[in-house]
């Protein structure tokens, strides 16, 4: 980077008339991968409190995860989004050949997985309240139904968006923006699996184990 | 750059997708996460070996998803999330490990006796 | 599932009641009533000079990135001007409520304000000015001058920057209209546990506080997604990572912060509201909670934000020294280096926000160590001002003063941090006036930074620049009040005053709160200098007209573009072939080389739903705050609704075409070409060879004094 490595001003380009700009698509992927670890680092936050709230004086003699996990339930709702992904992924095979017919039964198979998740996951909270065990009982369990709860809620803004894709994709095909946010919403959707392994190791296996 | 500028489908993002790939990293977590279940609800370890078995577990499902879900690599079109990736991994690690080492620290100074975290 | 609140509560206003609004209060009711004359006289001027229109269509609806940073700027400066009220309030309240004997007025015992009044004006007071001042102001300048130092059109979504702006407007119509409805939290702008809590707050206050911090935080998440996405993906061709003027590196490292550290307040904020609202027990004293989880995830958040906001503005006073010193900025490359590793140390660090938390000797010396890292980076960062003023040739312009006077705060204030690293000394001085003339200081440098950044660029946005005399005037008011303020107050802080003292017992301490006082005088005086600033400046705008390089020396893109800056930036995006683009093509006689084709150009279009989003997170967070439960689900289902409106529209965007094009640029030339002393070169002429960088063939050998132009 010294001055000898800049160009004769008498031949230099000084304008750039045919530059183009940027490439929309992988700009806005860009972004909301961005956004995404943003949201990562949201989780990290909710992991320190979690860590820090699951010592064994958090739960005031109350309920521990021990208590209330069961680890092969919280399995049918891992199986349930790992489907749910692989199923949106299949769509995006399909976006490749641009065969539309296959996005959507990506995507439908992707959203009745999602809800089959959602379900189990609210079947599960409405289980734990029916027995007495809410945010209102301890730090500890504040801290555990808080954390899948959030995470729950990008599932269930995940499922919402899903369905505007796929009306979107429906009317109006394979344009520039639908594909586009059909990329940012594949990522969201690894995302949610990526961060389901973390809660699942570490919220429910070892508060189970603990 | 601007490759794929006409035809969104033939956009580098939209060909990196990957059958195999998919189902690679579906079969790979869904393996590891099946095996850590199955031990820790037959407690098959003493805690502690438990706990770096799962967390072993979680740790190559996550690379596998990260590597065939999110496309993580070093290729041209991808580079830039790689970098922004492996930016962000020490900040979690400092976010969670910090805190955690912190209180860990300050709980043995401020609670009563208790049988340790875990 | 949701806590039972104290007081009334019904279905339809939640805890909103006619006794909610402080119509009693000696102060906020005549405030209220000034409020509502100022806003009749403004909004009936808009109406007689038929302004709505423009109002609309040039500036709320506006996607482009110049307005939306005006705009930033502006709400900016208006919360920098309340949170200077703000400060006034209390240093008065203290000199006047200091000892037994002192007299009381208005409901408190001695002062002014009561405790739980002070309490508010105090927290109010840290809130605003770091987050609702500082911020929008840095976000601001970003805005609007990395694209053009990068030679980019528009951010990279231009839409999203337009939302980042109104969301942060909502945040501050939030705590503004905690003054008329309600209260606002007393438990200081960070907050403590559990006196944020329902049982120990039941009012709205803390309710306040939470929405508005929410809402400032993701308003900011979405302006660094967008800055970072502008500088990865948007540099013009030749613009290489080594070519990137300062202030956009300083931008880029910024907002890696910020991209990182906000969620961890959005996560502490979104804690306190469940404990709040769903009775849970994060940060409450029993029930397995714990207090200092809460400091923690706070101060995770809130150390990285201090770098957040001080990197930017070293990023201006790089960019202001080597202007007006006539040379190239001594060592780029550190300097870029220092940015980052300022902003890597700075997730290192947040313990020492609370070192007597008693985490231990490791922990507390892990990250004492850790704290005085930072002091390396930011060392190099001063020396590289100095040695960039060294053998310059230096004028000391009013933006110049600004950026020195910035260079001597940080020293102190620096310096003092240091001292504050220390846990040892940490615990003597933890929780007393020390620390707010510490990190005060530390942010007058970002102050510093800004008042010199506005002198600095507002040619550049405006076509004219602001009066010299005045902002000079300005400077040494402003210099003058910070001394009487903040050296008292070290002072104040050995002899162990506290903070938050709505009452000081101490009479002893009288001389030193009365020149707080005095300099809080002179701090309005600066005030006043700064109105009667804008409108000299203004009223003179004819003469001050300035063209593309309006100091004559400036070095890097966006002097390369007209003055003011047309809607589309530059006609024709510029090949980038040296680090300092401009000082290049002027060292070379090619300045002046304008395109000699023109192709047509695509713009965004405008957008009102950007500002119906801001709006409805405002009636968001106000429904929240009151527990108006339907309307809260009203209006964050409208959110939602109008994201899918907008994402189903989309936005095709405008072509501006290339005849059109070339009719504006040459209109912008031939003002640019009728400006007095066009190109002035104020010290002479340029320092030889000093385009590029600062290898010693570019400057003159050591021994030998430049080339003196009319300076001795």
């Amino acid at each position: 980077m010294s001055a000898h490595d800049s160009p004769d001003p008498s031949k230099a380009v000084l304008w750039d008339t045919h530059y183009h700009g940027h490439d929309v698509i992988s700009t806005r992927s860009f972004g909301y991968f961005l956004y995404l670890l943003s949201d990562g680092m949201l989780f990290a936050t909710l992991f320190a409190a979690y860590g820090v709230l699951s010592y064994s004086h958090s739960y005031f003699n109350g309920p521990t995860p021990a208590d209330f996990v069961h680890p092969w339930y919280t399995f049918t709702q891992t199986v349930a989004l790992f489907l749910s992904v692989l199923a949106y992924g299949m769509g995006m095979s399909a976006v490749k050949k641009g065969n539309k017919a296959g996005l959507m039964n990506g995507l439908i198979a992707a959203f009745v997985l999602g809800v089959v998740f959602l379900g189990l996951d609210i079947h599960d909270m409405m289980d734990l309240a029916a027995h007495g065990i809410t945010v209102q009982t301890s730090g500890g369990t504040s801290a555990f139904i808080v954390l899948t709860q959030v995470h729950a809620a990008h599932i269930f803004f995940g499922l919402i968006w899903i369905l505007v894709m796929m009306t979107q994709v429906m009317s109006k095909g394979f344009t520039t923006d639908t594909v586009g946010r059909l990329l940012s919403l594949r990522m969201f959707w690894h995302l949610q699996a990526i961060i389901w392994v973390f809660v699942f190791v570490f919220v429910y296996l070892w508060g189970y184990m603990s | 750059m601007s490759h794929g500028h006409d035809n969104p489908i033939l956009h580098p993002e939209v060909q990196m997708a990957s059958t195999r790939g998919y189902f690679t990293g579906f079969l790979v977590s869904l393996i590891l996460m099946t095996g850590a279940t199955a031990m820790v609800s037959s407690h098959a370890f003493p805690p502690f070996g438990l706990l770096l078995v799962i967390t072993v577990c979680a740790a190559i499902a996550i690379v596998a998803q990260i590597y065939f879900l999110l496309h993580i690599d070093i290729s041209e079109h991808n580079i830039w999330n790689t970098v922004s990736l492996v930016l962000f991994i020490p900040l979690f690690i400092i976010t969670i490990g910090l805190t955690w080492w912190m209180f860990s620290q300050l709980y043995l100074r401020t609670m009563p006796i208790m049988p340790g975290m875990h | 599932m949701l806590v039972q609140v104290p007081g009334g509560w019904n279905p339809i206003l939640g805890r909103l009641a006619i006794d909610q609004i402080p119509y009693t209060n000696p102060i906020l009711a005549p405030l209220f009533v000034a409020v509502v004359i100022g806003a009749i006289l403004v909004f009936g001027l808009i109406t007689y000079y038929h302004k709505w229109g423009y109002l609309w269509k040039e500036w709320l609806t506006t996607v482009d990135h110049k307005k939306l940073g005006v705009m930033y700027i502006i709400l900016g400066l208006v919360m920098l001007f309340r949170g200077f009220i703000d400060g006034l309030m209390i240093r008065t309240q203290q000199v006047w409520a200091n000892g037994p004997q002192s007299s009381g007025v208005f409901g408190a015992v001695h002062g002014y304000l009561t405790p739980f009044h002070f309490g508010q004006v105090y927290s109010a007071h840290g809130l605003i000015m770091i987050l609702l001042a500082a911020t929008p102001l840095l976000v601001g300048f970003m805005n609007i001058i990395v694209p053009i130092q990068i030679g980019a059109r528009d951010m990279a979504y231009p839409y999203l920057n337009a939302l980042g702006l109104w969301i942060t407007a909502a945040a501050v119509a939030l705590i503004m209209i905690s003054l008329f409805v309600g209260d606002f939290a007393h438990n200081g702008w960070f907050g403590y546990a559990p006196i944020f809590e329902l049982q120990y707050s039941p009012g709205v206050g803390v309710d306040y506080w939470i929405w508005t911090l929410e809402l400032t935080a993701l308003g900011t998440t979405l302006g660094g997604i967008n800055l970072i996405a502008t500088i990865v993906k948007m540099r013009a061709p030749g613009m290489t990572w080594f070519r990137l003027p300062i202030f956009t590196w300083a931008s880029l490292s910024a907002n890696i912060i910020a991209l990182t550290s906000f969620p961890a307040l959005q996560v502490a904020l979104f804690l306190v509201a469940c404990d709040r609202y769903f009775g849970a027990h994060f940060f409450t004293a029993g029930f397995g909670g714990n207090l200092m989880l809460y400091t923690n995830l706070f101060w995770l958040w809130g150390h990285p934000e201090v770098y957040f906001v001080i990197l930017p503005a070293f990023g201006m006073m790089s960019e202001i020294f080597p202007v007006f010193s006539e040379k190239p900025l001594f060592g780029y490359i550190t300097m870029v280096a220092a940015s980052f590793a300022i902003a890597g140390v700075s997730w290192l660090v947040w313990l020492h926000h609370f070192f007597t938390m008693g985490a231990g000797p490791d922990v507390n010396s892990a990250f004492s160590v850790a704290t005085m890292l930072v002091g390396i980076p930011t060392g190099v960062k001063v020396f590289n001002w100095a040695f960039t003023m060294y053998r310059g040739r230096i004028t000391y312009t009013a933006a110049m003063l600004w950026a020195i006077g910035a260079l001597f705060l940080l020293l102190i204030g620096g310096l003092t941090g240091m001292m504050l690293a220390i846990p040892a000394i940490n615990y003597m001085v933890h929780n007393s006036v020390f620390v707010i003339a510490h990190f005060h200081s530390m942010l007058l440098v970002i102050v510093y930074a800004i008042f010199g950044a506005v002198i600095f660029w507002f040619p550049k946005v405006f076509g004219f620049k602001l009066d010299e005399f005045w902002a000079k005037t300005m400077f040494w008011l402003f210099s003058a009040g910070t001394a009487l303020v903040f050296v008292p107050m070290y002072m104040l802080g050995f002899m162990g005053q506290t903070r938050r003292l709505d009452y000081v017992f101490n009479t002893a301490w009288h001389p030193y709160l009365v020149t707080e006082e005095i300099g809080i005088a002179v701090y309005c005086l600066s005030v006043a200098a700064f109105f009667v600033l804008l409108y000299v400046s203004t009223r003179d705008r004819v003469k001050n007209r300035v063209a593309q390089d309006a100091w004559g020396t400036s070095r890097s893109l966006e002097w390369l573009a007209h003055s003011p800056l047309p809607f589309y930036n530059f006609a024709v995006t510029p090949h980038i072939n040296a680090r300092d683009e401009l000082a290049w093509r002027r060292h070379n006689g090619i300045s002046e080389a304008q395109p000699t084709k023109y192709v047509d150009i695509h713009m965004p279009n405008n957008t009102g739903v950007a500002v119906y989003i801001g709006a409805l997170t405002f009636v968001l967070g106000f429904a929240l705050t009151w527990r108006v439960w339907w309307l809260s689900l009203l209006s964050l289902l409208a959110i939602i609704v109008l994201m899918i409106v907008r994402s189903w529209r989309g936005d095709p965007g405008y072509i501006v075409t290339a005849a059109e094009l070339e009719k504006m640029e040459r209109e912008a030339m031939q003002r640019q070409q009728q400006v007095e002393g066009y190109l002035p070169h104020p010290g002479g002429h340029a320092v030889p060879g000093g385009a590029m960088a600062y290898e010693s063939h570019d400057v003159s050998p050591l021994g030998t004094p430049p080339s003196s132009g009319d300076q001795h």
